[in-house]
């Protein structure tokens, strides 16, 4: 922590909130908004003699609450910065009647009440975010009794009570009577591994921190009685088991199932839990003088608002969502940011500073290398089509285009080194104003032309995302997963630039089945693009049946590139499904789609014969 | 480009016999040379090889060839390999295309033969469709500013920032909180070393 | 906030009743065959 304010290349702002971020890889601007401290950050000396004077009385947050701090402050003895700061949300003001009593016993006079917020502006080339996690409340979980016994506290409480820095001076002593227990309590996976209450995942942590917290009791005071009550014990990492044996020759229980029933002696204040020991059988209740319950990790309940600024999404358990899972695991789905620590997935130090190396030469690389090149596969808009609609940014899953005004006549723009190539805007542009590089519509029409021009009746077209569902098949071809040989696949970087029209395309030059396909929504390499697929799929089904054309003729099915079997069973399936249309229903789907289009065009050429007219008139 | 002639070289590759064991790999050459516009095709056992790109290299110059259909295997493999082949015999690698007649057909229908070697037409054809449309791009290059931004001040951004400064980058590294240290400067001591944690 | 609604595999054309949101995509899979051709269809009242 001394490094990081001594370093000189790190410019440290504490106290300090991320505004606004814009630009893109290499260029982003941000804001910064250092908050007021009230205390001159450079001048104080952290002396103290500020806290003497102040009357007002607050618990310490940094001591879980176990002790109380004044409304002047440090967060903690060994704080970085070094500095003391006012809490104004529990300060009387330094209004003379009121109070002003730290400003008095300041002798460097680095009190100042008039400060105020700064904004500051800084250009960066990449982002690392590492903005971490909380910790589990455990008071929904009234079985456990959290906030009705006051000897039920959590590890992190267990923390400040044995630390020499805590409450107590590191005596370890339970909150009723300050004695010191004997007999310990551990209930695991509080909060974590529940579908019903807390969340669902594992928290990877929270076994290994109460094994070591077995081991402190056991060298501090070599007399403590401590039983682990767990589902299981996940002791995966370098040295763990080893730790986890020594814990069970100190002579710790570990007793194999989580107490359905916590209740509290009125009298002791001793804690009685019963809980069936799942290797035997039986139920047993246990006398114990301190609960400790092991809590794990969530995501920040504030990241939705930093998410929007980065355009960062997050996975179904909340926490952030990486580039890809396995191969890509330090990178944001926005070139140049990284993810380090609990942001990305609740882990433990050793693997949070491993992850935080990682992104820092992730980072490096862009930063040594002083320019970035963009892939050519972007959007370009063509402003002569443009209709000012602004549906293109509003649909694009990185933010990179900037918004139309219709009445100032500014079109929307695309910001090159921004967009990530996925080609939504280019699919859901009304006015075909788009034109998405090396995936032109012209290109993409080629082939469904060329797939259907000879035996269109013996033909699926199958549109896939170069991640995923391309990606499947391949997998299909190096096991040697065998599937009929009726499917053409038409390739585009993500199922997002399925055009409607694509697909209508295609139904007209005679296609009996359509297939679009693409990442399951938690894989989608750009963001969230998958689910304007999802919702252009829907939009052409009821299109479709309102035209009189079956929809199950449009199918849709999310292949990850995982998932060979499921890409030949899909397109077993397809070759099911393309046997059962008929030359004749084919045939009365060409005659639909081609009377719309002799009626859509009839309707623009009225429409511009009206402007005409219109034009003359005036 | 445009308005210029179009003179398109299809390469097909045999890959051993992963490809030419079920498809037929001779029928589909033949065929490529059929298709409009199609100006070369020359088949090769390993078009991946030395000796394969050579080929491709030396037709691009001989035939003046303007855009280049390599009928071989999934483009996640071999896309980046042969857009470089064509770039240095000077072409621009946007006007590559790939058919997969490895992964998306040889491989799959190891049993269909015939239907397999149809099907490897049909995909050379349609990558000729779309290599028509094919158009050269440039690759934008955008500076770097040199800095970076560490949102957190928790161990993870503690380390990011001081290996990045080790490493001569400015930083900076904004906290919420008064003073960094995050959830880790309130534990007291930390696994599997048991040591203090600030 | 979440309703209830019908839904239609347009791949083995199993109907099923399920929670949605309406506005927010989501992915389905046909609880009979697995597919994720599923459509949501109205009441007919």
């Amino acid at each position: 922590m001394m490094d990081v304010g001594r370093h000189p290349r790190i410019k440290l702002l504490a106290y300090s909130e991320i505004e606004h971020v814009s630009g893109f890889i290499g260029n982003f601007n941000v804001k910064v908004r250092k908050k007021a401290r009230y205390v001159d950050e450079n001048d104080c000396t952290a002396c103290g003699d500020c806290v003497v004077d102040c009357p007002v009385i607050v618990p310490d947050e940094y001591q879980q609450g176990l002790s109380s701090r004044k409304a002047i402050y440090i967060q903690l003895p060994q704080a970085v910065p070094s500095a003391y700061l006012i809490d104004m949300d529990h300060c009387l003001g330094n209004n003379p009647i009121a109070c002003g009593k730290c400003q008095e016993a300041c002798e460097k006079k680095c009190i100042n009440f008039d400060m105020e917020d700064e904004i500051l502006e800084l250009e960066v080339g990449t982002i690392i975010v590492a903005t971490g996690n909380e910790v589990y409340d455990p008071t929904e979980l009234d079985e456990f009794g959290y906030r009705s016994f006051e000897n039920v506290i959590t590890s992190m409480e267990f923390e400040r009570l044995i630390c020499a820095g805590g409450p107590t001076e590191g005596h370890f002593v339970r909150p009723t009577d300050h004695q010191r227990p004997i007999r310990i309590g551990f209930i695991q996976c509080v909060g974590s591994r529940s579908d019903n209450r807390g969340n669902p995942y594992c928290s990877n942590i929270c076994c290994m921190n109460t094994i070591k917290d077995t081991l402190l009791l056991n060298d501090h005071y070599p007399d403590t009685e401590s039983k682990v009550f767990y589902i299981d014990i996940r002791a995966f990492g370098k040295g763990f088991e080893d730790m986890f044996k020594r814990s069970k020759e100190a002579g710790v229980k570990y007793i194999r199932g989580i107490p359905g029933d916590v209740w509290e002696d009125p009298v002791t204040k001793n804690i009685f839990l019963a809980v069936e020991d799942t290797t035997s059988g039986k139920v047993e209740v246990h006398e114990l003088d301190l609960v400790v319950l092991s809590v794990g990790l969530e995501p920040r309940k504030d990241m939705k608002h930093l998410q929007q600024l980065l355009t960062l999404s997050s996975t179904a358990d909340g926490f952030l969502l990486e580039s890809h899972p396995k191969l890509k695991p330090v990178d944001a789905p926005t070139r140049g940011i990284f993810y380090a620590g609990c942001v990305e997935a609740p882990k433990d130090v050793k693997e949070s500073v491993t992850q935080a190396s990682a992104a820092a030469a992730r980072a490096s690389i862009i930063l040594n290398a002083g320019k970035v090149q963009i892939e050519a596969i972007t959007a370009q808009i063509n402003t002569d089509e443009c209709n000012y609609c602004g549906l293109c940014a509003k649909v694009c899953p990185y933010h990179a285009i900037t918004a139309a005004d219709r009445k100032l006549g500014i079109y929307p723009e695309v910001i090159q080194a921004a967009c990530a190539g996925c080609g939504t805007c280019g699919a859901e542009c009304p006015t075909d104003a788009i034109t998405m590089r090396h995936f032109t519509d012209f290109q993409i029409m080629a082939q469904v032309d060329s797939i259907l021009d000879k035996d269109n009746m013996d033909k699926v077209v199958a549109f896939a995302c170069n991640w995923c569902s391309y990606a499947g098949g391949d997998l299909c071809g190096t096991s040697r997963l065998q599937y009929p040989t009726n499917v053409r696949l038409i390739r585009t970087m993500c199922s997002g630039r399925v055009d409607e029209k694509f697909v209508i395309h295609a139904f007209k030059k005679g296609a009996p089945l359509v297939l679009v396909s693409g990442c399951h929504f938690a894989d989608c390499h750009y963001i969230n693009a998958v689910t304007w697929t999802q919702k252009r799929v829907e939009k052409l089904w009821n299109k479709l049946e309102r035209l009189g054309i079956r929809p199950e003729r449009l199918q849709l099915e999310w292949i990850s590139a995982a998932e060979g079997q499921k890409f030949a069973r899909v397109m077993r399936e397809l070759e099911e499904m393309r046997k059962k249309v008929t030359p004749e229903e084919v045939a009365e789907t060409i005659k639909i789609l081609e009377r719309e289009e002799a009626k859509a065009l009839e309707k623009k050429a009225g429409k511009a014969k009206k402007a005409e007219e219109a034009l003359q008139t005036a | 480009m445009y308005g210029e002639e179009l003179r398109i070289g299809v390469f097909v590759c045999d890959c051993g016999l992963n490809i030419a064991g079920t498809v037929d790999c001779k029928a589909v050459a033949e065929y490529s040379e059929t298709l409009d516009d199609v100006v070369a095709v020359i088949r090769n056992k390993y078009t991946c090889a030395d000796p394969g790109q050579n080929e491709i290299k030396k037709a691009i110059i001989e035939h003046k060839l303007n855009r280049v259909v390599v009928a071989s295997c999934t483009p996640k493999i071999h896309e980046p390999t042969f857009r470089q082949c064509v770039a240095d015999a000077g072409l621009n690698p946007y006007l590559y295309e790939m058919a997969n007649i490895r992964e998306h057909c040889s491989w799959v229908h190891q049993n269909e033969k015939a239907k397999a070697t149809e099907k490897a037409k049909e995909l050379v054809k349609s990558a000729v469709a779309r290599a028509r449309f094919l158009e050269p791009q440039i690759e934008a290059e955008v500076p770097v500013t040199k800095a970076a931004l560490v949102i957190g001040g928790g161990v993870a951004g503690i380390q990011s920032a001081l290996d990045l400064a080790d490493a001569g980058h400015q930083v900076y590294l904004v906290e919420k909180e008064p003073s960094i240290g995050g959830i880790m400067a309130a534990l007291d001591k930390t696994y599997p070393t048991m040591d203090c944690s600030i | 906030m979440a309703e209830r609604g019908k839904f239609k595999c347009l791949r083995c054309g199993h109907e099923y009743e399920d929670k949605y949101t309406p506005g927010v995509p989501q992915e389905r899979a046909c609880p009979k065959c697995g597919s994720n051709s599923v459509r949501r269809i109205e009441e007919k009242k």
